[in-house]
């Protein structure tokens, strides 16, 4: 396995909701691959239909026609407890409001898919606590979420997608309940984590300024990809140089 | 999903809304409790019944009697006309003997008998029974011992033989007007007159077969061994019975009735007496109560007279149980509510934690792990208020036990009453499953429910 194998590979999706006699096509025909590893930016504005690509990918929606292949798996055509049992083995999770458990500290909040997956308290408190340190949290390991700032929650929460080891994470506007400092703080430590552990990332978002940090930008526009960044290519160049 | 992270995280979740999930187990508490204590009065009333019972007669005990004697059973038994009527001696001990299921046979000769004791006098039955037989049955005494077989009859007086004794120039009694005969059977005299009829013939001047007036037949004294216990108002099968030793008894009559028919013994077709003293009346002690009807019926077909309780109390124990089973259902009723007080309480739960559900589906948390957690909650709570209803139930039961004791004596109920609410440890048991039961089969809906929401929910920013 390669650098360059696929991932994800997305082949002709359409996504139509029907809305009274009218069927609304949130996703029109969409293609692409993305490569291991690979740190890719979803933009688009609200209602372009890029939360609606996130959700197909990450099995949390059915497409409507079209396939969805994740880690050479067909999502398309998973059942329901499939899908749960695939995002348990293969995929992390970042929301945008966080969502950490209330009633459980930050070790347990980063152990929770480990507990899902059934492993021994001890391993996955040692793997969550490791965790946990490289988003920079050592301190508040026993903290519950309440009493973390919004940023620090956000750090759990990419803690908590890294710990399973998992192929793809997927974050859904991981910064937009951050103020912009706290933003930009959280998206340089995804960004250095995913390129340290040679991650794969597909992250979903409305900002511009923010979709810099990806390797590459799909802009999605009316259930449409009308154009792809490639940055790290020049980015590598430009060391290279 | 480890089971032993599922039950923390359901725990944690019912610790986390600690007022609502104390109100849901209150109801299920209720419901336990209201089953339970309603339940612990029927039997409470069905055991009180069955030792009620048990005092009129030994319920494993079936009485055989010899059908030419008596015309008590003739109705039922005249179709047996012609066949062999059997006289109960020791050949009809060993023939029942052999019969399956049966424990024992005892033998019992019964005669009436006259007491005279100063001015006092009363009509009762004087039973011989095999030394040790007594003892055997449990039969407690006030003072005194048991009749041994010693030549000469030694008697042992039921609890409600003196009460009866009558002074003939006074005209009181205790049952006439309640004064007690002044009679310590223990210290004064008694006399026994085993030839009634003479003794009426005599009292009453009627002449007999010849004419003449009898004369005053003999009377023996015998010495008193003992009072069985119970009040001059505690009926039971001994209270109004005169025991002695059967062979002693035995003996005395083949004395006292030389050439002459001993009354309630068995004649031939001429009306004559047998040479030999039959026994009135054999007790067969069956295993248990579940043989006393077979054995009843295979006993008549052998020839002879079998009755037993076992019909009326088989009546009673069915009347009992459906007491039971109305009682129940007026506490099942309150159960219900609480199960739909749990289903409540769950469907509420899973609106609150739709979006925690969905982060869980998202996470990777397997379906059926979820609606488990939901019905680990549903059961805790009925694990909950099984074990607070049971131990409110105990505490209830010793309240009525306590109270009530007092009032039932007042209307007149047994006074050796052992509780009118009786929780037995299987219906503790059956109790604590059954509100487990109810949480999981009231957690069930919503736990499918649970299982079946979107994770879409999760990722909603709202």
């Amino acid at each position: 396995m390669g650098d360059n194998e696929v991932v994800i590979q997305v082949k002709n999706l359409y996504k139509i909701y029907r809305v009274g006699d009218t069927g609304v096509r949130a996703l029109n025909g969409v293609d692409f691959k993305i490569r291991r590893g690979e740190f890719c930016a979803i933009v688009g504005t609200s209602g372009s239909g890029k939360s609606t690509l996130l959700n197909m990918l990450a099995g949390l929606e059915p497409p409507t026609k079209g396939e969805v292949i994740i880690a050479g798996e067909h999502m398309e055509t998973k059942k329901e407890n499939e899908l749960v049992a695939f995002r348990r083995d293969h995929i992390g999770f970042i929301f945008q409001s966080f969502n950490l458990m209330a009633t459980m500290d930050a070790v347990e909040n980063v152990a929770l898919p480990l507990t899902f997956r059934g492993m021994d308290k001890k391993e996955r408190d040692r793997r969550a606590r490791s965790a946990l340190k490289l988003v920079g949290l050592s301190k508040y390991m026993d903290h519950k979420p309440t009493q973390m700032s919004g940023g620090q929650q956000q750090r759990v929460g990419v803690a908590r997608a890294l710990v399973l080891d998992p192929e793809i994470i997927f974050a859904d506007e991981p910064t937009g309940n951050l103020d912009s400092k706290t933003s930009e703080d959280v998206m340089r430590l995804m960004q250095t984590l995913v390129r340290k552990k040679k991650q794969t990332l597909i992250m979903v978002t409305h900002d511009n300024h923010l979709a810099e940090y990806a390797d590459r930008v799909f802009h999605i526009k009316d259930g449409k990809i009308i154009k792809i960044e490639e940055k790290r290519a020049s980015e590598e160049q430009e060391k290279e140089l | 999903m480890k089971p032993w992270d599922m039950l923390r995280l359901s725990v944690s979740n019912l610790l986390k809304r600690k007022l609502r999930t104390v109100l849901t187990v209150l109801g299920v508490v209720i419901g336990v409790a209201s089953i339970v204590v309603m339940v612990s009065l029927g039997l409470g009333l069905s055991r009180s019944l069955t030792e009620e019972m048990e005092s009129f007669g030994n319920m494993t005990c079936v009485t055989v009697t010899d059908l030419s004697t008596g015309g008590f059973y003739m109705g039922e038994e005249s179709e047996k006309k012609d066949k062999e009527k059997k006289h109960l001696d020791d050949k009809a001990i060993a023939e029942l003997s052999q019969l399956d299921n049966v424990e024992q046979v005892t033998p019992m000769l019964t005669t009436n008998v006259i007491c005279l004791s100063g001015a006092y006098m009363c009509n009762a039955d004087i039973c011989g029974v095999p030394e040790g037989y007594l003892e055997e049955q449990g039969v407690e005494l006030e003072k005194g011992t048991y009749p041994e077989q010693n030549g000469t009859p030694e008697v042992l007086y039921g609890n409600m033989v003196v009460p009866s004794m009558y002074n003939d120039k006074t005209e009181s009694g205790y049952f006439w007007d309640g004064r007690m005969a002044d009679v310590d059977v223990m210290k004064d005299p008694v006399m026994f007159v085993f030839d009634t009829d003479t003794y009426y013939n005599f009292k009453g001047n009627v002449p007999s077969d010849n004419g003449k007036v009898p004369a005053m037949p003999k009377k023996h004294l015998l010495p008193a061994t003992g009072l069985i216990a119970g009040g001059p108002d505690e009926y039971t099968q001994h209270a109004y019975t005169i025991y002695t030793d059967l062979e002693d008894l035995k003996t005395l009559l083949k004395k006292e009735f030389k050439g002459k028919a001993i009354p309630g013994q068995p004649t031939t077709a001429s009306g004559k007496p047998y040479k030999e003293i039959y026994y009135s009346r054999l007790m067969v002690y069956a295993a248990s109560m579940d043989d006393v009807s077979d054995l009843q019926k295979e006993i008549r077909s052998m020839g002879y007279g079998a009755e037993s309780d076992i019909e009326w109390i088989k009546q009673s124990q069915d009347q009992m149980k459906l007491v039971e089973v109305v009682l129940g259902g007026i506490g099942a009723v309150s159960l219900l509510v609480a199960a739909i007080g749990i289903a409540n309480t769950m469907m509420m739960s899973i609106y609150e934690r739709t979006k925690e559900i969905g982060i869980m589906k998202v996470l990777g948390c397997d379906m059926r792990n979820i609606q488990a957690m939901f019905l680990i909650e549903a059961g805790f709570i009925g694990l909950i208020g099984g074990v607070v209803g049971l131990i409110l139930s105990y505490i209830i039961s010793a309240v009525i036990n306590v109270f009530g004791a007092g009032l039932m004596e007042g209307m007149g109920m047994g006074s050796e009453m052992t509780g009118i609410s009786y929780i037995p440890f299987w219906l503790s048991a059956i109790a604590l499953i059954f509100a487990i039961l109810v949480g999981m089969i009231a957690g069930f809906f919503p736990s499918l429910r649970a299982m079946k929401l979107s994770p879409l929910a999760a990722i909603r920013n709202e």
